[in-house]
């Protein structure tokens, strides 16, 4: 009885000790004490880049994109090792984009993937940027090699089905947002893309269910309404166009360059 | 003026009417179904995704890339679902 009582009081002083020892800090690094001026020189650079990443990020966050790319241009310039030049090729790509440089932002993000070809973001900025430059067919070959790096991402699968669309790749664009819409089949957005895949290759029923599906999960969804429209006018169901038509009318918040375009597709179809 | 003459440009009239005419309706025509090709175009394209600081993309707290390689569009920083 003693012996246990003994054994089980060594066992919890045991664990004690192994919890506080657990919650005590560990040594602090020492400081770098060198005399030697290669070391002194890299442990500067070290220095000046991790403070050039504060400053860049803050001026970010700030929208003070000048300050931001002035920032990353000297850490590239310093050639810093992995991670720090693809990151700051990614920072550089964000701040030249928002200051409209498309082809700087296009060029950095692809410095970025050079240094680090797994990097996924830079590759979902890649084709954000290249979307905005016009610049389909790169942009085309950047999300396939995203949605075979990641095939499960909806960024990858959006991004590589927008720019089929773009292109006119109807099957390309039907693959990805069906892939997108097995996992996530409560986006509207996918159903849309998906009927306007089928309208580029001349599915109408199948586009009118896709555009069903996106009305019944967004029906404020007013660009899907009048898509709606349009496959129900291609289907010869003039009536039930119509009535789509006006339901985009009803609609106050909509955009107004929609609205026009159904008023006048309203009263193309003349009444039964 | 002679008969003939008279009947010649009355005939060009015509015709100069006609074709303009029809010049109209093709443009009309053309701008509808440009108007539709404009109306039908896909979703919006993605936002940027923001910064990542000098720890890289690998660190756990990396939210652009958690966002690239997110399943679900809610966490892909996609374009709302219903706009």
């Amino acid at each position: 009885m003693h012996c246990r009582a003994a054994a089980a009081a060594l066992m919890l002083f045991a664990c004690a000790g192994g919890l506080a020892r657990a919650q005590t800090y560990g040594s602090a690094t020492p400081p770098p004490r060198t005399t030697d001026v290669r070391q002194l020189r890299a442990l500067a650079q070290a220095r000046e880049i991790h403070e050039r990443f504060a400053i860049g990020i803050e001026a970010e966050r700030k929208g003070r994109w000048n300050d931001a790319a002035a920032e990353f241009e000297r850490i590239i310039a310093l050639h810093p090792g992995e991670p720090q030049n693809s990151t700051a090729q990614y920072d550089a790509g964000i701040a030249y984009a928002h200051l409209q440089r498309l082809d700087d932002a296009s060029r950095a993000f692809e410095a970025a993937l050079a240094g680090d070809p797994e990097f996924l973001a830079a590759m979902a900025n890649a084709i954000a940027a290249d979307l905005m430059r016009g610049d389909l067919p790169r942009a085309r070959r950047i999300a396939d090699r995203f949605v075979r790096l990641a095939p499960q991402s909806a960024r990858a699968l959006y991004s590589r089905g927008l720019v089929a669309l773009k292109q006119g790749d109807a099957a390309a664009a039907r693959e990805s947002f069906a892939q997108l819409l097995q996992t996530d089949p409560q986006y509207a957005l996918a159903h849309y893309n998906l009927a306007l895949a089928e309208i580029q290759a001349a599915q109408y029923a199948a586009a009118e269910q896709e555009l069903r599906v996106a009305l019944d999960l967004a029906p404020a969804y007013a660009r899907a309404r009048f898509a709606l429209g349009t496959v129900l006018l291609r289907e010869g169901k003039r009536t039930e166009a119509r009535a789509e038509f006006e339901a985009v009318l009803r609609d106050p918040s909509g955009d107004l360059a929609l609205r026009n375009l159904a008023l006048a597709m309203r009263d193309a179809i003349a009444t039964p | 003026m002679s008969r003939f003459g008279f009947r010649v440009i009355l005939a060009l009239t015509l015709f100069a009417v006609a074709a303009g005419g029809a010049a109209v309706g093709v443009g009309s025509a053309a701008s509808i179904e440009s108007a539709l090709q404009d109306a039908l175009q896909p979703s919006a394209a993605p936002a940027l995704l923001g910064p990542i600081t000098e720890a890289g993309r690998k660190g756990w707290a990396c939210k652009p890339e958690q966002a690239a390689s997110a399943r679900h569009w809610q966490d892909a920083e996609l374009p709302p679902a219903a706009p």
